[in-house]
This record gives structure tokens, sequence and C-alpha cells, in this order.
């Protein structure tokens, strides 16, 4: 964002034909491109770029969009963007908004924003994978926004391309004939001169009214240091000019906005966005949560809009860690860092919290694991913190007659015989996968405490499973299994169910005695003592000798249900020390000492802090729904 | 005061996997110019050292029989000259049992070499093997025969225990011959593996496995026991000696005593202060026969060092830290678990304790 706004500030010259005359908005579309992860969106992006001439060739270079360091080694697409291109088609010059939506589970909302900001979606399937996952999700996602659907295929180019397969699967799904799905390369630039033509002549204009009051939807918004909150805006109804005061009406919060523009692709001013077009405001204001995605903007005092636009939910976190320093002294740091992200990320939550073992930190609250890994690297990498992370939780829900207390910590789930009943999140995943693995897979969710809901063939070879699975067990290595079992050829997509009861226990990890905090987990009382036997197991490797015999028990409530021992270290002394020795050896001992100062003391037990680190490691991937 | 000499001789027939001495094989053609240089450095040293009393000197290494009688003979007549020494004065040499016989050992006591230190290590061949020591069990038992025949009346063996492939039982064979030969003193060593040699790399590979922590104490414990039982008096943690006979050089070190180490990589100390001799045995003579002294650091200790060392020294040598000097809430658990006694107003360390010194010093010291 920093870029294109600096661009923007300094007045320098558009890169891109962008014509400072209205557009007529039968002349505009709006549309996105949805697909699989790695199915070859950003690509097709750079062709389209260079086919409509909005970045010319010496700055063009791979996945343009892709901005942040962290989404083009990741290949993903955090930031939903938004370009505005012009393309003549029989003669006439219109006007392209292609709006990138993210591309994975953990940012179903922010898609659906996007989605919303569209009239037309190009669904792209790579032709050596076929239909996955998250195509089905955002097939689904668009077709309930009532966006026109352009089925295209992808990699056309590609050795292994099973072009008409693909176009056979992607034309049943749609509901279109097979003639009807383009074949394009994002490599080679053949067929996306088609696929263009065939955008303009499908997507419905934007319908809207420009006399009406202004009503504009965020379907992002980002934070940057010179400019503060930038929104990015779908204009519904009304004109939004470039500096207006305007008002969020899910917020209330209103705001001087300081200047409208469009990406074209970099960062350029304009004097208004009207109805049906797609842009940014500079808003303003200096605090991201103040411009919540979803919300609707409008014009503040006068000529305001009475409804918003439809669709607006706050953020909500599902899966939860603690982030701890692994210096105590850096607490302050992580607090300033969190501040930081939290600037640029509306979804991160976080409180601060005590852990008798870990210190002083913050139980964090995500989407889910992969934004959860995003916020870990960044702050690890962009302010130079050095983390300890407990295992990823979800929020269970504790019933106590009327009572409903919101857990987001296993540790302080009240004990046993105190509730009526606890609640987990349930989720809805789709699995597509060659046939040949549904054993796997169905052994795999069952031992998940799933429940079959439905399955269908694609085809004779793939399989479509949909299993009702406790989002817990899907955060604990699903992914990881999911793709070792299926040779990484199953896709995975889930959508929250809500919550339902469920016998769930906390089983509780005590040294010599004492609870560690960081290693309690909330786990299905049938896998409890599993559970309990694994950590204890791990632990004992990790725990170093000391003075005395140290037990590593795992409980649930008093029942003691998996024991190990470290046995006391019998010998800790150097063999010889001569007149030569005693520097060497009294500088040995300082060394020891230094590293005893850096223990951590769970009673009276020392614990360095690596063994904490392992010990919460669990072999988990964040790439649910990514490929591997 | 009294002050040890300490003098160290680097050649050695082969090095040991396990040496991380300073010490080297094939430089046998510098010996004479070595002695020359041992010669020259005392008396450049000597004038510094003229108000304190010499009552031990020790000659270590490497293998310091690898010289000739003749030059140690020289040695020890210009320690007496340049410096003021005790006519009582213990004297010892370490040995390789092949390096010496009765004519060698005979010689060797006529020089005034009185104090016989040899390097057993062990009776068990497959350990000494393993250890990559040339000499067999035979040659122990008749360097020490031999010793004897010389009139020895004062002789260590020093034992290494904890090598790759040694059992318990191996240790009890290797610990019975050893009371068998009846030696004044006895020395014996938890096999430590420092990372610079090359047993130490072996480790660090994978092709050996290190010592078992366990197994070693195991094997303390039983030293502790048979050499208790067989008379010897249990004085520092890794050294026993019928009464009388502890090693009054050593002890200079545990008591911090001065002591002036001469020869290639020594060290000296006296006054808080602690240098050392450069280590290559080539740039020490360059620099001694260029008349100069051949040191090549220093330190000072801080209080706060000299009383680290002071802990874990007295520890060492089972005098104890005295009561006071410990917060009683720092000692408590360690009495209570009996890795601790009190003698005397001294906080001393039991078998037990002896074998968790590290722990004990941290605790008290820090």
């Amino acid at each position: 964002m920093r870029a294109r706004a600096q661009t923007a500030l300094e007045g320098g010259p558009s890169t891109g034909p962008y014509h400072d005359a209205v557009t007529d908005p039968s002349r505009i579309r709006n549309f996105c491109i949805v697909a699989h992860i790695d199915h070859g969106k950003s690509t097709l992006a750079d062709r389209l770029l260079e086919l409509t001439h909005a970045v010319a060739d010496r700055d063009m270079r791979e996945q343009y969009l892709d901005k942040m360091d962290l989404e083009r080694e990741r290949g993903i697409t955090i930031k939903a963007q938004a370009v505005r291109l012009t393309y003549v088609s029989g003669g006439t010059e219109h006007q392209l908004n292609l709006i990138d939506t993210p591309g994975h589970v953990d940012f179903t909302y922010e898609v659906s924003r996007s989605l919303a900001a569209c009239e037309g979606a190009v669904l792209l399937v790579d032709a050596a994978q076929g239909i996955e996952a998250q195509t089905l999700a955002n097939f689904h996602l668009a077709r309930d926004a009532g966006l026109t659907i352009v089925p295209a295929i992808n990699k056309i180019d590609l050795p292994n391309a099973d072009v008409e397969e693909t176009r056979r699967e992607l034309a049943a799904l749609v509901g279109c004939a097979p003639e009807d799905v383009l074949a394009v390369s994002g490599k080679t630039g053949e067929g996306v001169t088609e696929l263009l033509e065939r955008v303009i002549a499908l997507v419905h204009p934007p319908s809207g009214e420009r006399n009406a009051p202004l009503r504009a939807l965020i379907f992002d918004s980002s934070f940057d240091a010179y400019r503060g909150v930038i929104a990015y805006v779908r204009v519904f109804d009304g004109v939004l000019p470039s500096s207006a005061k305007v008002r969020y009406m899910a917020t209330g919060q209103e705001s001087e906005a300081e200047e409208a523009g469009v990406f074209a692709p970099e960062a350029t001013p304009v004097p208004k966005l009207e109805a049906g077009e797609v842009g940014y405001l500079v808003t303003g204001l200096k605090d991201v949560h103040q411009v919540t995605v979803g919300d609707t903007i409008t014009h503040a005092g006068k000529d305001q809009a009475v409804e918003p636009l439809p669709g607006y939910r706050e953020p909500l976190p599902m899966v939860w860690s603690g982030l701890y320093p692994a210096e105590g002294g850096d607490y302050s740091e992580l607090r300033e860092a969190l501040d930081r992200l939290k600037l640029n990320d509306a979804a991160l939550a976080f409180e601060p919290e005590t852990s008798l073992a870990l210190g002083f930190g913050f139980r964090c609250g995500f989407l889910g694991l992969l934004h959860m890994d995003i916020v870990k690297e960044r702050l690890e990498r962009e302010f130079g913190l050095e983390l300890i992370a407990t295992a990823p939780n979800v929020e269970f829900h504790v019933i106590r007659g009327d009572e409903a207390i919101v857990v987001h910590n296993p540790s302080e789930m009240p004990q046993p015989g105190t509730y009526d009943r606890v609640e987990e999140p349930m989720v809805l995943s789709t699995v597509i996968t060659p046939s040949e693995y549904l054993g796997p897979i169905f052994e795999l969710c069952q031992s998940r405490r799933g429940e079959l809901i439905d399955m269908s063939y694609l085809s004779p070879e793939r399989a479509e499973v949909h299993y009702k699975l406790p989002l817990a067990e899907i955060i604990f290595d699903f992914f990881d299994q999911l793709k070792s079992k299926t040779r990484g050829y199953a896709s995975l997509d889930y959508e929250p169910l809500g919550y339902e009861p469920s016998d769930l226990v906390r089983v509780d990890v005590l040294l010599h005695g004492e609870q560690v905090d960081a290693f309690s987990s909330v786990v299905h009382r049938a896998k409890a003592p599993v559970y309990g036997r694994q950590m204890v197991e791990r632990l004992k490797e990790l725990i170093p000798r000391q003075m005395f015999d140290v037990a590593i028990q795992a409980s649930i409530g008093s029942r003691i249900v998996a024991r190990e021992t470290v046995k006391a270290k019998r010998k800790d002394v150097l063999a010889k020390c001569y007149g030569g020795d005693i520097t060497r050896k009294r500088k040995l001992l300082e060394e020891q000492k230094k590293g005893k100062a850096r223990l951590r003391r769970v009673g009276r037990v020392d614990v360095p802090q690596e063994a904490f680190i392992a010990a919460l490691r669990v072999d988990n991937s964040s790439k649910a729904g990514t490929r591997p | 005061m009294t002050a040890g000499v300490y003098v160290h001789v680097p050649f050695c027939l082969t090095r040991c996997g396990y040496c991380d001495f300073n010490a080297y094989a094939g430089l046998d053609h510098l010996a004479s110019r070595y002695v020359a240089a041992l010669l020259r450095e005392a008396e450049l040293a000597a004038p510094g050292w003229a108000e304190e009393e010499v009552v031990s000197v020790f000659l270590g290494g490497g293998t310091p029989t690898t010289l000739e009688v003749a030059d140690l003979k020289a040695l020890l007549a210009r320690m007496r000259d340049g410096f003021s020494m005790d006519a009582g004065a213990e004297v010892t040499i370490e040995a390789n049992p092949d390096t010496v016989d009765r004519a060698k050992l005979t010689g060797l006591l006529e020089a005034g070499y009185t104090r016989l230190s040899m390097g057993a290590q062990s009776f068990d061949r497959a350990v000494l093997a393993s250890l990559e020591r040339l000499h067999d069990p035979e040659s122990v038992r008749r360097a020490m025969r031999d010793a004897r025949a010389a009139g020895y009346a004062n002789v260590n063996l020093d034992l290494i225990y904890g090598a790759n492939g040694e059992e318990l039982e191996s240790w009890d064979g290797t610990l019975r011959e050893t009371i068998d030969l009846g030696p004044e003193h006895v020395s014996a060593y938890a096999l430590t593996i420092e990372p610079s040699t090359p047993l130490g790399r072996k480790v660090q590979h994978g092709a050996v496995p290190p010592p078992d922590p366990d197994l070693q104490a195991d094997m303390f414990e039983l030293a502790c026991s048979l050499l208790g039982d067989a008379g010897y008096h249990h004085y520092e943690v890794s050294n026993w000696a019928k009464p009388g006979f502890a090693c009054v050089h050593n002890l200079g070190y545990w008591e911090r005593r001065p002591y002036l180490g001469l020869g290639a990589g020594a060290h000296s100390y006296r006054d808080e202060r602690r240098w050392w001799n450069v280590r290559p045995p080539e740039e020490y003579l360059t620099l001694v026969e260029s008349g100069r002294l051949p040191v090549g650091g220093e330190e000072h200790l801080e209080p706060s060092d000299a009383y680290l060392e002071e802990v874990f020294l007295r520890l060492r040598i089972l005098e104890g830290v005295p009561s006071s000097w410990v917060e009683p809430e720092k000692a408590a658990p360690f009495l209570e678990s009996g890795l601790l006694r009190e003698d005397d107003g001294a906080l001393v360390p039991t078998e037990r304790g002896m074998l968790l010194l590290n722990e004990l010093v941290l605790a008290l010291a820090g």
C-alpha cells in the first residue's frame, strides 16, 4: 500500500492509461477471479495487466498484484486488491475492475465481501488438477452472491493438462454446456483475449443510482504509515467525492476523507468515484478498526443513506494461541508489535495473559491456522521477536445454568462437575480426493470424531466428501494427515456450523506435582488418555535430569492418566582440576550458571526454554486449503 | 610463603585420542633445546620467586620420562640452585609404564625424583585399546615391581574409568589389581570427552557413544568403596592416598597457594594473578632463547572469581566451605538430601555430593 499511496501523494505519473472522464455504467464490468490456491490466478492477472497495457512492459514483474513479500513467498494473496483496466471491445472502451480475492479458507469472510463488490466471477480451474475443495467453496460463495459465473480452465499449456475432463467437471458444476467453458493459459496468454470478451459479454454492468444517497461497500482496508487507513470501496449508489465528510454506518465513525482514487494499477487520485465504480479512499483515520470490512460508507450530515448495504459482520477469531516472548523482557515489544499489526489486520484479537510457566504474554485470536502462522512470522520477521507459541485451540463455551462462559485458554477450563456441559465449534468440511483414497480419508475423519454427511462423485475417479468435524480436530495436524494419506492429492475446505455439546475434558500436565498451564489441553474424553500419554512421553525426552526424580504426569481432574519419571541426575562434576585447568573450569562453571539463569522454573523443576518450544510444537500445518 | 613449581614436558610417543593436554608426538628432536630452554626459563623466573619457599616440584606432560635422566637431573639441580627449595620437598615425575625400566627408575630416584606417578589407566586390555594406550596391563605390573626394586616408596597410579565398552566388572577388576599392587596414591578420573580431541569428534559424529553418566557414577562409588576399604583416604574428588601420602604439589593448587609453571603452555599463579606460557613448543623455544619470559596471556581474578574458585576448590578437597560463608537456606536442601554434611563448622560434600559438585558449587557460591 505504501508504494501506491506515495505515488498518489507525490502526484507521480500514472503508468496506466486511465482516463478521467466518467464512464457510462453500461461500459463498466466489476469482476473477480476465484480459484483454488495455485490454480494460476495471479499469473492470469499478470496477462490481463499486459493485455490492457495497465503496466508498461519494463515495469512488469511476476505476480504483480501480490505486492507484500510475505504474500509472494507463500504464493497466496492475503489482501484483496482492485485494479482498473481499460479495454476496447467492439470499438467501445470499457472500464474493467478486477477485484482480487484471498484464496484461503481462513479468509472466507473477506472473500465474500470482495465478491459482493462484483457482478461476475471467473471460476478458474487448473487443467492438470481439476476441481478442488476451494473451487467448490468459491463457486458456491460466488453463486450465492448472485454473480455471473464465467468458467475457465487454466494451464492448458501443461503437458499433463486434461482439458476435456476438466471441461466436463466444470460444466457439470456450473450447469453450462462444456463448450461454454473457456480454455486459457495464464502462462502463454492463449485464450486470454477471449476471456475478456466473455466477461464483457456475460457479466452484467453495475446497476445503482447515481442520484441516490451515497452507499459504498468497504471490501478491504489497509494501513499506510503515511496516509493512515485506506479503504477499498465499491460504490453502489451516489457519488463519493475526493474529499468529503463521510460516515461509516456500522461503527458510527465519521471522518474527513482526504483522497479518492483508483489502482491503475498504481494508486491514482480521481475527483470522484461514482455508482458502479471501484477504487480506494484515504479515510483520514489512523485506526483500521474504525474502518471494518463489510461496512457501508455514506455521507455524514445531510444526504445520509438510511439502509446500509447487507452482509456486515464483525471478524470472528476461530483459533487461539498464547504467544509469549522467549525473552521475558520483550513483553512490551511484543505488545507494541501486536498493536502495530492490528492496525493492518482487523481480524487479529489479543488479550494479555499470564502463564506460570511462560511468564507474561498474550492470548491471541486468529481466523485460522494460516492467519496464525502469518502473524507469528510477521512478529518474528518484521519485529525481530523470538516467540513461544502454545498449541492452538478453539474457543469453548462452558454452559452453567443460563450462563455461557467463553474459554480461550484450555488452562482456564473449569474443573469437571462445576458446569452443565461444554460446547465446541463444529465445521462442515469438504474434501475432494481421487476415489482411491476414500478409505484412508474415512478412517482419518472417523478417528477425528467426524460424521459423514454425504459423498458424491465428480467423475469415476474423483469424489467429493462432506464430513461434519469438530474444528478442534482440524486444527490438530488434520491437514498434514490428509495430505500424507492421499499423497497430497486431496484438498480441504470447511465452513463453520456453530457450536454443539461435546464430551470434552481438560487434560493437565504436572511436573513434580505442579501443573504446567502452558501444556493444558481440552480434548475429547475418549482421547484424553492417549493425549496425556503422548505429552508425558514427549516431555520425558525434553526435561533435563534434575537433582531429584521428577514425576511427569497427565491428569484429568484429580485422576492421573499417564506417568513417567525423569530419574535424578547423579553425576555433574569435573574430573580433573589442576594448575592449568582452574581458569577453564571456573569459566565452565560460570557458563553453567548462565545456562541455569535461562531456565524457567516450574515449582522446583528447571525447564529449558527449548523444551517448552519442542513440547508445544504440534506437527501441524497451517496450509489447510493450500497445496503441498 | 610456600609454593610449587610445575615443569611441563610436551613430548609423547603417541597422542591418545581422549587427551587434550599440550602434548605432541614426533617432536623428540626438540628435546635437548627444550631442556636448555627450561633451564633458561627457570633462571629468568627465579629472581621473582626469591621470597617463596618451594615445597614441591612436579614434572608433568606429556611424558617427562621421554627425557634423558642426565637432563632431568640437571633440571632439578637448577631448581635447587635458583629457588629456595626445601630439602624435603616433594618431587614428582610422571611416567608411562613403557618409558621406564629399573635402570631409569634408579637413575630418577638418585637424581632426586622421589615420587613417581604412573599412567596405568586400566588393567583391562580392551579398555586400554579403547583409550588408544599402547602399553598392556603387564607393563604396569612390571614397572611397579621395578619402581619398588629401585627404591620408590611413594608411587601414584592414574586410572581412567568409563571408556567406551568398559563395564562395572572391568572397573572392579582394575581397582582390585591396583589395590593388590599397593601404590601409596591412586588418582581415578571419569573419562571426560573434550570436543577438540579425536575422541571428541568421534562422539560428536556418533561413531562412539558418550560415556554413560550413571555408569560412571556407579564406578565412582565402587572406587570410593574399594579404595576406602583398602585403607586409602579419599581427599579430593579424584584422588585417594594412604595416610601421609596426599600429593603436596596438587594440594597447593587446591589450597590456592602460589605456583610457578615452566615450559610450553604452563600456568602460574600468585596474588590473584594467573598467567600462562605460549602453548606451541617452537614458539616457547623462540621466546626463551631470545631471553624473554614466554608469557602468552594472563588474568587478574576479581574477588568474585577468586571466591568462586575458593568455593569449588575447597569443596573438591573435602575441606569444605565454612558454614558461615553460606546462607543457611541455601545449604539446607543439600544437607537434607544428603549431598552435604556439616563437619566442624564446615559444609563438606558427601560421596554423592562429590558426584554433583557443580550443582553444589553453583548453589552455594551463586
